[in-house]
């Protein structure tokens, strides 16, 4: 049997992260109808049995909650994530390869974005796009494209000067043959890296302006609702209706980055041997 | 020769109130300027003397935007209140009925087209100008042509007669005029302008001393005042959101506080929970029209409680004592219509409890219990969405209540919160949680009459009966007459909008206005206060005092 090494606990680590964010977001869909359930007969329970993280003011059951809130927030980030990642592989390709003018202008597009405060431009464009789940959505993919845009451009830019790449231009491949089958493999490892570190700064961003009151409509039960209607409980020692939702979302925002940590140290030729 | 020499006599009172306005100017900025140390000075004061000051904190939409102007709405906007700063012509009494502030009689013509009141003579402005006929004509004629809140389509004018008589010229009768006299505070012609709102000069028991926008207003008792001193000699009001306030009273920093119903299970030491019966009520409209579109489009009317069968059973099949004790946590009183208590109320629209009678009626109109509980009529399930304003989480708890007895009857109701902007199109074909609750019977009017289009404004809905009751209301020729019309018009023995009638909006409670008060602080009693958890606590601000 081969000794336990950094690589398998990182292989574990990630396996686990995966594993426990696909649970609570296939849960919190399972269980999205029975979250909404309103009971008066049980309102304001602290946290115990059978309501492990106790109940609301409308005797809302707050485990059911946070399962769907959080699944509804992963989902939007994976969603969000996706397309960020795929603009932002297709702007850095496009700046590193397209020449000068083309590098220009996409250099000064990041430098723009990445100038103005996210959340401030995350509630520009979800307001201009009417709040709501389409709102967040294209927010948040259109203000977390920008450092992977660098890294892929830079990565590029390396690739174009290396030696198997000039041999392929000269024996007459095509651009788009290059990109696809040479450098293409050569980023994907990047690529998927950044999408998943992406991840819980979507998740982060979209809790974010919802309990700003500029993301999700307040009847979802999206985490950033759950925990802005707390905060008016918490003086009335309520603590529980925020202290759960909190620590859960802290929890699903550190898994996503272990899984993405620990991805990049099994694809990283750099610390693919630690 | 009057009419030159008035004309220019005008002309110099005007040039010198624009001297006198620009002063008022400069007085604001150094206003400003001085604030930090006048806000010291207050507050070593409020640790020392509190024997006849009281500090009162209101939620944040209640700090006036425009000001105490009541031309955008101070005192007179959606939600009523006397204008403490300005006297009005009438006062309501306790049960609602009318008595005098200025006013020393009022008489109607036989047509109801023309009001003449006359005034006291002894009253002065802040400023040291007496109170005239004027400027109450004047008063009058600005609201109605800058009223935005307001609605005074009903005048044509107001005339001087005299130095102390004044005459409103009706466009149509009006019987209820002295409820709209109120709450309109009179303020001085000589003083009046843009800057007003932020200066005001009135003839009311308190005077305005500092308002820093979006924190405080200061009112200080005014000395010259005509009528009984007030005890309290200032008033200071705090705005703060509900949780800030609670804080603020845990802290003992303040006399007053607002909270709701779902604070009132707190205990705080040195505080009494005070509760205050109100005619602030909540209900939702069901539209009593088949579905359709309207002229944009819009989605209008609603195929299941198109059946006065169903709006009956929804009525009677909703237990408002549980939903109160549920949502409320007992602080409220249950609700038949839109004005309970008020002297137009028609207890007719009293309703008890009950399930079973309320299963029978959806069983008439053919609605039957399916697999699922849920009731069917030709293959189509019995589904309605309760709306109810977003960040309201009164009125959400309510609609989710509502949801949850509708489920027992047998109807998948859902609830969905909405922003204001959508809510009003919206509820032409969907239930919404609505607030109403006003001194004047005109809120009945809003409600269930119909306009132009053929249809009530908030809910479709149309009774030319309950209608025609309503316009001979307006047109009585005095209060009591129009009292009795406007219980016809709720019902009349054969038709109307209660239960055994139309039915198109059910009322479920009236939210009971609750605060915080240190022990020690006499507050007045109250009138039922109407809609608006804000400025109705302090109408009788002056006879509160302290006990020692």
């Amino acid at each position: 049997m081969r000794r336990w090494n950094g690589r398998m606990t990182a292989m574990f680590l990630c396996g686990l992260a995966v594993l426990f964010l696909a649970a609570v977001t296939a849960a919190g869909w399972g269980v999205s109808e029975e979250a909404l359930v309103t009971d008066f007969s049980r309102k304001n329970l602290g946290p115990g049995v059978p309501y492990l993280f106790g109940t609301d003011w409308l005797g809302r059951d707050m485990f059911l909650r946070t399962l769907t809130g959080l699944s509804m927030s992963i989902r939007i980030g994976i969603l969000a994530a996706g397309v960020s990642s795929v603009l932002a592989l297709f702007l850095g390709t496009l700046a590193a390869t397209m020449g000068k003018a083309a590098d220009a202008a996409v250099t000064w597009i990041i430098d723009l974005v990445m100038g103005i405060p996210h959340i401030l431009l995350l509630i520009l464009i979800s307001c201009a796009l009417g709040k709501g789940f389409r709102g967040v959505v294209v927010g948040v993919a259109l203000t977390h494209w920008t450092s992977l845009a660098r890294v892929i451009r830079g990565e590029v830019m390396q690739l174009k000067e290396a030696l198997y790449i000039q041999a392929a231009r000269k024996l007459g491949v095509g651009t788009w043959e290059i990109a696809w089958k040479h450098m293409f493999p050569h980023l994907f490892p990047q690529f998927l890296v950044g999408l998943i570190l992406t991840f819980p700064h979507a998740i982060l961003h979209e809790a974010g302006i919802t309990f700003l009151g500029f993301g999700l409509s307040p009847e979802q039960p999206a985490i950033g609702i759950i925990l802005s209607e707390s905060m008016k409980y918490l003086a009335m020692g309520r603590w529980w209706l925020a202290l759960f939702p909190g620590l859960f979302l802290v929890c699903t925002v550190v898994l996503f980055d272990v899984a993405g940590e620990g991805l990049r140290r099994l694809l990283d030729p750099g610390s693919a041997h630690v | 020769m009057n009419r030159n020499a008035y004309g220019i006599l005008m002309a110099a009172v005007l040039t010198g109130l624009c001297a006198s306005g620009c002063g008022a100017q400069d007085g604001v900025q150094n206003g400003t300027q001085e604030q930090p140390a006048q806000a010291e000075e207050h507050k070593t004061e409020t640790d020392t003397d509190t024997e006849d000051s009281v500090i009162v904190v209101m939620g944040p939409t209640s700090e006036p935007e425009s000001g105490f102007d009541p031309a955008y709405g101070w005192g007179a906007g959606e939600h009523v209140h006397e204008p403490l700063i300005q006297s009005t012509l009438t006062v309501t009494k306790p049960d609602l009925s009318i008595d005098y502030d200025l006013a020393t009689d009022m008489q109607v013509s036989e047509d109801g087209m023309a009001w003449t009141v006359t005034i006291r003579d002894d009253v002065f402005f802040t400023d040291g100008d007496p109170l005239t006929a004027e400027d109450v004509a004047f008063t009058y004629n600005t609201v109605k042509a800058d009223s935005s809140v307001n609605d005074f389509t009903m005048l044509k004018e107001a005339v001087a007669v005299d130095e102390k008589t004044v005459e409103f010229r009706m466009e149509r009768p009006y019987s209820i005029w002295p409820y709209t006299m109120a709450i309109v505070g009179i303020v001085p012609e000589h003083a009046y302008g843009p800057a007003y709102g932020e200066n005001p000069v009135g003839s009311g028991r308190y005077l305005m001393k500092q308002w820093d926008k979006g924190q405080q207003i200061i009112f200080e008792a005014n000395p010259d005042y005509y009528g009984e001193a007030p005890k309290m000699k200032k008033v200071t009001v705090l705005f703060m959101d509900e949780d800030a306030a609670y804080a603020a009273v845990m802290a003992g920093q303040a006399d007053l506080a607002y909270t709701a119903a779902s604070y009132s299970d707190q205990a705080v030491d040195g505080y009494t929970l005070l509760a205050y019966e109100t005619v602030d009520n909540r209900g939702i409209n069901l539209p009593a029209a088949p579905a359709s579109a309207d002229a944009e489009g819009n989605p209008m009317g609603n195929d299941l409680t198109d059946d006065v069968r169903v709006r009956r059973a929804v009525n009677i099949g909703i237990d408002r004592e549980e939903m109160i004790q549920n949502v409320l946590n007992g602080y409220g009183t249950a609700a038949y219509s839109v004005c309970d208590r008020m002297p137009w109320y028609n207890d007719a629209a009293q309703v008890s409890y009950d399930p079973e009678g309320a299963a029978a009626l959806l069983e008439e109109a053919g609605w039957l219990p399916g697999p699922d509980g849920i009731r069917e009529k030709d293959g189509v399930r019995a589904e309605l969405n309760i709306l109810y304003s977003a960040g309201d989480s009164v009125r959400q708890a309510l609609a989710a209540d509502t949801q949850n007895q509708l489920k027992k009857l047998g109807i998948d109701a859902s609830i969905e919160g909405v922003g204001w902007d959508t809510a009003y199109t919206r509820a032409q074909a969907e239930p919404l949680m609505w607030g109403w609750g006003a001194h004047t019977p005109m809120e009945l009017y809003n409600i269930y009459h119909t306009l132009e289009g053929g249809s009530a404004e908030y809910s479709p809905y149309s009774n030319e009966k309950v209608d025609q009751y309503m316009d001979e209301a307006l047109a009585a020729t005095s209060l009591e007459e129009s009292y009795e019309l406007w219980k016809k018009a709720q019902w009349d023995g054969e038709t109307g909008i209660t239960q055994q009638g139309d039915i198109p909006w059910i009322w479920l409670c009236n939210i009971d206005h609750l605060y915080w008060a240190k022990e020690g602080l006499h507050v007045a009693d109250q009138k039922l206060h109407p809609h608006g958890h804000g400025w109705s606590i302090v109408n009788n601000v002056d006879q509160w005092y302290w006990e020692r």
